[in-house]
């Protein structure tokens, strides 16, 4: 590998990551932001809303260092880094089902935040790696990991407070099952990209004769003009 | 009742029509999933909708959806099927991709609301947004409704003609890849804006463009309404949107017109490219305008009519309407608030009212601007919280929160509001917005920069009475409708001080909005008067990137992420502390 091309997929690399890592950060204060709206509680209501504001300072924050670092970049190469929220569900940071709050037990929503806040916090420990310590960037991630530690912290708190029957050694237990399942999601998706370049040639070939086929289909008699188009068939899909 | 969803491609939303033809509720799905541009099958809106007017299945008579699913799934593909093997990349995108397309709305719609599937019905795409049109016109027969955007399940442009609603007869169309709405999508992209998001900088950035320059010209060129044939021609070597998954350009138009803009780079008047990239969306505008005066006359000559119904997202170019608006043939022209696909669920429910209604002689009410109603008042509780440790409650009632809210506008300060329903379009018509005094240039600046982070070329919106119009403003009167919801520019009066106000354009036009039906505005005006402000600035409630608020805690938010300061709501005026 050249020395340029070398230096191109650092660039891509680390752009990446901060991109990924915003998403990651948007997709959370959603869920935060929704779980307080369906709070049953004000003062749940809060904490969801304190939480949520900080996850969008978070991704703000994650955003700023990608366009620092994009900005004197290629335009070919920086392009394909820009945010939209619309990716949001597309990368599955979002579920299409609805938001967790929606689809899990409150219990477990919480047990979920509790865990998941750590899981970042490791997570950011290797991005600090990559933007090291000392830095503008670094500093700004430094405080972001302290931001994730106080809302796992809480969460575990809320979590004992209303559920006193479970101990902390459920919690554990929550954690591992979340951290296995973390390893799981990241091993299917390595596997899934993998699979992908392999499965390319095939799906060009489906791809290819489905063309074929389509060039023989004459759309033309779907033509609209001169007709009426409140008399079309409503039940047609074509 | 009848209801009619939108979804999949671009922004989905659900909208319900009574029996008698009146839209009654319509929520788009980002105002609920807080995702901007959430194009997802809308199954938030579509059950707030249910829950919200005490809908059951069997009082809903029909649901529509707003294309043919297999049409538009098909159309792109078979393009694509023309260009082997260089669109090979765009096909398999297509072909792993069915299951997200809206072949699927069947099933969501079994899914979400079992029973309903079997009364779901489907329109022309193009249908849909005439039809979303239709019920902001007073006139209902012997109109021509004019459809240009990027995509719809068959064509890109449309001309059909109204003889009365319930028959609408497609006179002219122009077909997929040639596309005014794709070619404009595709410079969008080229200057660095995300396509769908970006496309109004783009026009706002063509102000600073000059009409004779090189890279103007070549913008132009690219596409152009070919008179003698009566088509849309476009060198299709320069766009590569119907081959690609990912690019919408090729390399032959990096040659053209340069390196294309680094999105990341902040685009200030006084860069070295700026220059460039203004002139290059100039020529983007010069061929939109030009291009969509082709079109209507073109309109006019097939049907004879003098007055229109212009929809789809290309209708959304405000910039252009007055240029339309100036054929001496135009006698009204009609844009609907949201006449973009996130607005053709309106349409899309109106049509199923009428293939129930079967009856031609329709006089549905005009549909409100706020059709969105409000879920306000169900957070107030659980608002307490947030709003004892970081809100100072101002004001309780209404008059007295006019009087407070005239009072900081006169000494500068920018309002949040959340009141009432919500609008339906992309433009916030002062329920959902941010406020201040609009001939205050400090106050103007603050509100767009520090609190919105906008680009700095984009002007905000001016927001005033009529009477206050009509001195300011050379307003066209084929146009008043769409100054009601903002959809059209205009031109500033000489000799008035307009010119220098913070809300006009560089070239000497603004965005404005006459207030219409909402009595909040009408006494808060009354009230501004003895401060001598007649002249709002309005700009939407959210922070750039984000969908609009929608609710009261969407609100707060934007006050507890950025600078704004005061935020006023149903339930009173507060004054949000960083803590």
């Amino acid at each position: 590998m050249s020395k340029k091309q070398k230096h191109k997929n650092n660039d891509q690399n680390y752009l990446n990551v901060m991109l990924e890592t915003a998403f990651a950060e948007v997709g959370s204060a959603l869920e935060m932001l929704a779980a307080c709206k369906r709070s049953e509680k004000s003062t749940f209501a809060f904490g969801y809303f304190q939480h949520a504001k900080d996850e969008y300072n978070h991704a703000d924050t994650f955003l700023s260092i990608l366009g620092d670092y994009a900005k004197d970049l290629p335009s070919n190469i920086s392009r394909d880094f820009r945010y939209s929220s619309s990716a949001l569900m597309k990368k599955g940071y979002v579920s299409n089902d609805g938001f967790l709050i929606e689809t899990m037990k409150l219990k477990d929503f919480i047990a979920y935040v509790y865990t998941n806040e750590l899981l970042a916090k490791n997570s950011f420990e290797k991005i600090l790696k990559l933007v090291k310590k000392d830095t503008k960037a670094g500093l700004k991630i430094s405080q972001i990991m302290k931001d994730e530690l106080r809302h796992h912290g809480m969460a575990e708190e809320h979590f004992l407070k209303y559920y006193p029957k479970l101990q902390p050694w459920q919690l554990m237990f929550y954690r591992l099952r979340e951290t296995l399942m973390n390893k799981g999601r990241k091993f299917y998706d390595k596997n899934l990209r993998f699979l992908d370049k392999v499965l390319t040639p095939l799906y060009y070939s489906l791809a290819f004769c489905a063309g074929k086929i389509l060039q023989l289909i004459d759309l033309n008699e779907f033509d609209r003009k001169g007709k009426d188009l409140m008399n079309i068939k409503i039940k047609s899909i074509l | 009742m009848f209801l009619g969803i939108t979804g999949y491609n671009h922004e989905s939303s659900a909208a319900l029509v009574d029996n008698d033809g009146n839209l009654i509720d319509y929520c788009k799905e980002e105002y609920l999933s807080r995702i901007k541009g959430d194009k997802s099958f809308p199954k938030r809106s579509l059950k707030k909708i249910i829950d919200n007017n005490n809908l059951d299945i069997s009082s809903i008579k029909s649901i529509a959806f707003y294309e043919r699913p297999l049409s538009a799934f098909l159309f792109p593909l078979k393009t694509a099927a023309s260009h082997l093997p260089e669109s090979l990349a765009f096909m398999s995108h297509q072909l792993r991709n069915f299951n997200k397309s809206s072949i699927n709305c069947f099933s969501d719609v079994a899914d979400l609301l079992p029973g309903l599937e079997n009364k779901l019905i489907y329109l022309d795409h193009h249908l849909s947004h005439t039809l979303t049109a239709l019920p902001y016109s007073d006139k209902k027969n012997n109109l021509c409704s004019v459809v240009v955007d990027g995509f719809g399940d068959r064509n890109t442009t449309s001309i059909s003609y109204i003889n009365n609603p319930l028959e609408i007869k497609e006179i002219w169309d122009c077909k997929y890849p040639f596309s005014l709405g794709l070619y404009y999508s595709t410079i969008t992209d080229f200057l660095g804006f995300q396509v769908n998001e970006g496309e109004y900088k783009v026009m706002g950035l063509s102000a600073f463009g000059r009409e004779k320059s090189d890279l103007a010209i070549k913008t132009s060129n690219l596409i152009r309404f070919d008179k003698d044939k009566k088509s849309l021609i476009q060198d299709m070597s320069f766009f590569k949107y119907h081959l690609s998954p990912t690019i919408s350009f090729s390399n032959e138009l990096i040659e053209l017109l340069g390196e294309p803009r680094n999105p990341f780079k902040k685009l200030l008047e006084t860069d070295k490219d700026f220059q460039k990239y203004a002139d290059i969306a100039k020529g983007a505008q010069i061929a939109t305008e030009k291009i969509l005066c082709d079109i209507f006359s073109y309109a006019h000559q097939l049907t004879g009519s003098n007055n229109f119904l212009f929809s789809g997202g290309v209708a959304l170019n405000s910039a252009s309407l007055r240029k339309i608006a100036n054929l001496n043939f135009v006698d009204k022209l009609i844009v609907p608030p949201s006449p973009g696909d996130a607005g053709s669920s309106i349409g899309s429910a109106y049509y199923a009212y009428l293939k129930e209604s079967k009856t031609s002689n329709q006089t549905f009410t005009i549909p409100s601007l706020f059709p969105c109603k409000s879920i306000n008042d169900d957070q107030l509780s659980l608002t307490n919280k947030i709003l004892s440790v970081h809100c100072e409650k101002l004001t309780n009632s209404i008059d007295e929160s006019i009087r407070k809210v005239s009072e900081l506008i006169s000494n500068g300060e920018v309002i949040g509001i959340v009141i009432n329903n919500a609008e339906t379009g992309p433009r916030a018509l002062g329920n959902r917005s941010l406020i201040c005094d609009g001939k205050n240039t400090d106050s103007v600046k603050i509100l767009n920069t520090v609190i919105k982070n906008r680009s700095p070329f984009r002007p905000t919106a001016p927001f005033m009475k009529m009477d206050v119009a009509k001195i300011y403003y050379e307003l066209q009167e084929e146009l008043i409708e769409s100054y009601y919801s903002m959809g059209a520019t205009c031109l500033t009066k000489d000799n008035t001080g307009s010119r220098d106000f913070p809300t006009t354009h560089i070239d000497g036009t603004a965005r404005i909005q006459i207030l219409k039906d909402n009595y909040f505005y009408e006494k808060l005006f009354l009230e501004l008067e003895t401060h001598d402000v007649s002249i709002l600035a309005n700009s939407s409630l959210n922070l750039s990137g984000d969908p609009t608020c929608y609710d009261f805690i969407d609100g707060l938010m934007v006050c507890a992420r950025n600078p704004l300061k005061y935020l006023l709501t149903d339930h009173g005026l507060i004054k949000y502390n960083k803590k």
